[in-house]
């Protein structure tokens, strides 16, 4: 039976003599207690040993209690600081025993409750003053002070503790300043079989482990024994490195846009209410503009206004209309204009883009963050992504539209999509569409399209139909990351990072 | 998106039609009214620009011609009142325009009431602007004398019950003391004069933007109504008013007009004829991707309820007669809309064009895909951190000076500014895992945004990326072989200069130069810095612009 033992087992049987706790076991052997107790379980399986449980319980430091037994207690420190002045006021005294803010009040309570120190009034003011109980007290620490010491050389079982020193210990676990935890040691024993087995002694014949590079060489591996590994055991797992999953869907919806010949442009963060709202026809006094939807800015103060071409047509398209369009009716201000703006829709970019590209065919995409004055929460964001498209040519119709959207769709893998009448305030007409995802067995509004108001495009100097649309991005990436609470798009926490697979 | 409530049952007898919960919904969905409902109760989103949509009377309405129950235009017709609001000139500076109507034989049930009150709130917070350009008061014209006045008088001068309270107040104690004053008092605050309506009997009306009278108020009694529109803008004014009363009418109640003498001119509110407007099929068909002939669409625009006064089947042009309620209709491509919902955006087929464009990613995209895959590569996670942040975390912690771009509204303290350096989100990162194993690798690109003059707009985006190493070995030449290996791969030749930062530590800090430009920093962070953001490991990192 012996002979069948591994290295371990038989290294465990040896240094045992009729029982010895684990600790101790590992100590002797050279062994650590973990492969002490992975021999001892298989021991014990082939019934030549018996494993004890044995309960204590412990009293230690807590993180406060080995501060103060380091330290001091904060009310000792109190003391001792009165001591050579005879009294002060509460904040001098706490200055000179150099108490941090949190422990004043922990002092204060703890030299009155005990009777060292009275309260008395002097010049006006309320000062401190040691009693006689706290003069006999700074000679001699108190029975706790020497319990807090004694543990601060490690945690002690409760069983050989003095009986009259049980008082002094439950004072402390209700200050908070020791804990009793309980511990479990093992204790291994030999059996009936086991004593038998090992009588005629065991003896160790080494087996190898590691395979080294001087063994390979040396052709010594072939009289080797090497130990066969548990090859079934779970081990630890590891981690790569991975980009974060938000991103990995940015990374999706790119390749996807650049398959379907889209080229990326990017947005600023600081963006003007010329090009953020004014030159997509959003009236400057339109609800959607109001200090509570969008971020506005004080530093920088003022934006550069665009080539006066641009801006006088824009500004007379609000105020008296163009390309046949009433216009808002309103006095158009430059001012508004200049004001800067955090970014809150990526049109700001891609209407740029056509401003500077009036020529077709125009087919770009732009992936971005957007801003808003929003009160973080499980469904709101100040900050969020957007992904946005547009194309321009000659003959785009809306049918066009919704074909794009269809194919954008289907390039995320999902199938159905149906289409109903939507609002936007630089599109005419809009779509919004309903894509089902057979996961949630729901039909789902992840994308907004449509085609830009002719006000918009005639001051730009555009002259053919544009296609505009855009992707719900955050409710996308909550769908493939199958989280609900939309913060959870920026969790950063390593757990969730390493634990979630890669879309 | 304003969205408001209604009940089933009174939107299925104002159909004059019992249709089923889910087939209300869904063809209220096609008609681009999201709608949900629940029992009896229902609650649509309604679009900014379709403020006629604002009350049930005026969703069932549309939905009439959806459905083909009653198309082409509701006609209403409305008869002289004989009542006259004489405008004071002192009215001019303050808020000059007013519009009216009385409406007669009402019948109000807690629905109507219910209607009536959504309607006139929904009205403030969008045409009217939360009451800025136009405000709307409703009365029982029974308690009402006319003629009447609109006037203004000055913050004392007069007493009288506003509504919701038991004594009478001058205008300036309404500002002060009433819930209603308190809340739209930055409308009149700073004008020496308040505005006034009057009757002949010297009787309060209101005092518009802000309280009606008590005396004139509505109660399920009320058999004829007074309707009043004051403003700063008369189309918004008279908007607001037609979009009101032609909802009730859709009840069959019977609108009368109102004479309203201005110190130069007279007119008469409300006018409630339909627009003119032109629409050619060939836009249509172009705009849609359709073939439709132009009697088709004429019958598309009727189930829309627009009048068709004229179908030019050879030249394919039509003259329609927009409802007054339609306040959205700035241009053609609206009325194409219009022909679209008509038709069907269910029936609108997907096509996809011929447009030929070969796709090209940003060239910053590359090199950041290349610095991913680098640091991915050696073990680093990904992490993505806000871009808005506050001066404590982005410099007093850091141990630094400086501006950075500010937002003037903040919608929290945490966000206050924007970031220049990814650093500080990092560190907080590195924080959310305090509890994790170390070491820890994390890394992260993204944008942060510098003040800079000469910039179009003020400040310009920078793109960074940067990398932490907590835990015991976590030094300085381990970052610096990071920071090396990432430069290497984005193909970024860079000198290594000795550097001073309070965020790091003395002589295990360099700066990296790219040409005579400063484009990063490698080093390990000043103990100081690690105990503000709460860590007690040694942290290495490095920041570099791309």
């Amino acid at each position: 039976m012996i002979g069948s033992l591994s290295v371990q087992e038989k290294k465990v049987l040896r240094n045992l003599e009729e029982k010895a706790d684990v600790a101790k076991l590992a100590q002797k052997s050279g062994m650590d207690q973990s492969a002490v107790m992975r021999a001892a379980l298989s021991l014990n399986e082939r019934g030549l040993i018996t494993i004890n449980e044995l309960k204590s319980s412990i009293a230690v430091l807590t993180p406060e209690g080995a501060v103060y037994a380091r330290e001091g207690t904060p009310e000792r420190k109190m003391l001792v600081a009165l001591a050579s002045s005879g009294g002060e006021t509460v904040d001098d005294v706490a200055k000179r025993a150099s108490l941090p803010d949190d422990q004043v009040q922990i002092a204060l309570a703890w030299v009155r409750r005990k009777g060292w120190v009275e309260f008395a009034k002097r010049d006006e003011k309320n000062i401190l003053a040691i009693t006689e109980k706290g003069a006999a007290a700074l000679s001699k620490k108190s029975s706790e002070e020497e319990l807090l010491e004694r543990l601060e050389a490690g945690g002690q079982d409760l069983e050989w503790m003095p009986q009259e020193i049980l008082p002094e210990l439950e004072n402390l676990e209700r200050r908070g300043l020791i804990e009793i935890e309980d511990k479990t040691t093992r204790e291994i024993e030999l059996t009936a079989l086991g004593r038998e087995a090992t009588a005629a002694g065991v003896e160790l014949v080494e087996e190898i482990s590691d395979l080294t590079s001087d063994m390979i060489k040396s052709w010594m591996w072939r009289g080797a024994k090497l130990r066969r590994y548990d090859v079934l055991a779970p081990g630890a797992p590891i981690y790569p490195g991975k980009s974060h999953p938000q991103q990995q869907v940015i990374d999706e919806l790119r390749e996807i846009l650049l398959q379907m010949g889209f080229t990326e442009i990017s947005s600023r963060i600081v963006e003007s209410e010329f090009w953020n709202f004014d030159a997509l026809f959003q009236a400057q006094d339109h609800p959607a503009r109001e200090i509570h939807d969008s971020l506005s800015v004080s530093n920088p103060e003022q934006t550069k206004l665009p080539p006066p071409d641009i801006f006088n047509k824009v500004a007379r398209a609000h105020e008296k209309g163009t390309a046949g369009s009433t216009g808002w009716g309103y006095n158009f201000s430059k001012q508004i204009s200049q004001r800067p703006v955090l970014c809150s829709q990526t049109t700001a970019a891609t209407v740029r883009y056509l401003a500077s590209k009036p020529k077709p065919p125009v087919k770009v995409f732009c992936i971005s963050r957007v801003y808003r004055h929003e009160k973080i929460d499980y469904k709101h964001l100040a900050e969020f992504y957007q992904c946005e498209g547009i194309v321009m040519d000659k003959g785009l119709t809306l049918r066009n539209m919704h074909g794009y959207l269809k194919q954008i769709v289907g390039k995320l893998g999902l199938e159905k999509i149906r289409f109903r009448p939507g609002y936007f305030p630089y599109t005419e007409p809009s779509t919004e569409a309903d894509v089902y995802f057979p996961d949630k067995g729901e039909w789902l509004e992840i994308l907004g399209a449509g085609m830009f108001r002719p006000e918009l495009l005639k001051p730009l100097g555009i002259n053919y139909p544009v296609l505009a649309w855009g992707i719900g991005f955050s409710r996308l990436a909550m769908l493939k990351l199958g989280i609900n609470d939309i913060r959870e798009l920026y969790k950063n926490d390593l757990d969730w990072l390493q634990e979630k697979r890669m879309i | 998106m304003p969205s408001i409530t209604a009940k089933y049952g009174d939107m299925c007898k104002l159909l004059e039609k019992e249709i089923s919960a889910e087939q209300m919904r869904d063809q209220l969905n096609m008609l681009g009214v999201e709608t949900e409902i629940s029992g009896d109760e229902m609650k649509m989103d309604i679009a900014h620009n379709r403020p006629d949509l604002l009350s049930p009377e005026g969703v069932v309405r549309a939905l009439k011609g959806f459905l083909g129950i009653k198309t082409g235009p509701s006609i209403y017709k409305v008869a002289p009142s004989n009542v006259v609001i004489e405008v004071d000139k002192s009215t001019g500076p303050i808020r000059p325009f007013i519009a009216a109507a009385v409406v007669n034989e009402v019948n109000l049930t807690d629905d109507i009431v219910a209607s009536l009150m959504q309607v006139q709130e929904k009205l403030h917070a969008s045409l009217c602007r939360n009451r800025k350009i136009g405000s709307i008061g409703v009365y029982d014209f029974d308690n009402v004398a006319p003629p009447l006045k609109y006037t203004t008088v000055a913050p004392e001068e007069v007493k009288f019950v506003p509504l919701d309270s038991d004594f009478e107040l001058t205008p300036k104690q309404i500002l002060e003391e009433h819930s209603k004053g308190i809340e739209y008092d930055h409308l009149l605050r700073g004008l020496p004069r308040y505005p006034l309506l009057l009757d002949s009997n010297g009787g309060v009306l209101s005092m518009p933007p802000i309280i009606n009278s008590e005396a004139t108020r509505v109660t399920p009694g009320t058999k004829n109504l007074f309707i009043d529109v004051t403003g700063t803008d008369e189309r918004a004014t008279a908007r607001a008013l037609n979009v009101l009363v032609t909802s009730l009418a859709e009840r069959g109640f019977k609108i009368f007009s109102v004479d309203v003498k201005y110190p130069n001119r007279k007119i008469t509110t409300p006018n409630l004829k339909p627009v003119k407007t032109k629409l050619s099929a060939k836009n249509v068909n172009d705009y849609l991707g359709l073939k439709l002939g132009p009697a088709a669409i004429a019958r598309v625009a009727k189930r829309m309820r627009y009048g068709v006064e004229d179908v030019n089947e050879k030249s394919g042009a039509l003259t329609l007669l927009a409802p007054i309620y339609r306040t959205d209709i700035m241009h053609e491509v609206d009325l194409i809309e219009d022909i679209a919902i008509g038709y069907g955006y269910d029936r609108l087929e997907p096509e996809l064009p011929p447009v030929l464009t070969i796709g090209e990613p940003l060239e910053i995209e590359k090199t950041c895909k290349r610095a991913r895959l680098a640091l991915t590569g050696l073990g680093f996670m990904e992490t993505m951190g806000h871009t808005l942040t506050n001066p404590r975390r982005e410099f007093e912690l850091m141990r630094l000076d400086g501006n950075a771009v500010e937002i003037s509204n903040p919608a929290s303290e945490e966000f206050t500014i924007v970031r220049r350096s990814l650093l500080p989100s990092l560190l907080s990162a590195l924080y959310e895992n305090r509890r994790h194993p170390t070491p820890q690798k994390l890394f992260e690109i993204g944008d942060v945004s510098v003040l800079d003059a000469e910039a179009e707009t003020g400040a310009k985006n920078i793109r960074k990326v940067s990398a932490v190493l907590i835990g015991k070995d976590a030094n300085f030449t381990q970052i610096k072989a990071v920071a090396e290996a990432v430069l290497r791969e984005i193909n970024l030749n860079c000198e290594l200069k000795v550097a001073e930062s309070p965020s790091f530590l003395d002589g295990r800090v360099v700066e990296l130069i790219s040409g005579d430009k400063k484009i990063g920093v490698a080093g390990e962070i000043n103990p100081e810095v690690l105990l503000g953001f709460g860590l007690e490991n040694p942290v290495a990192a490095f920041e570099i612009d791309l």
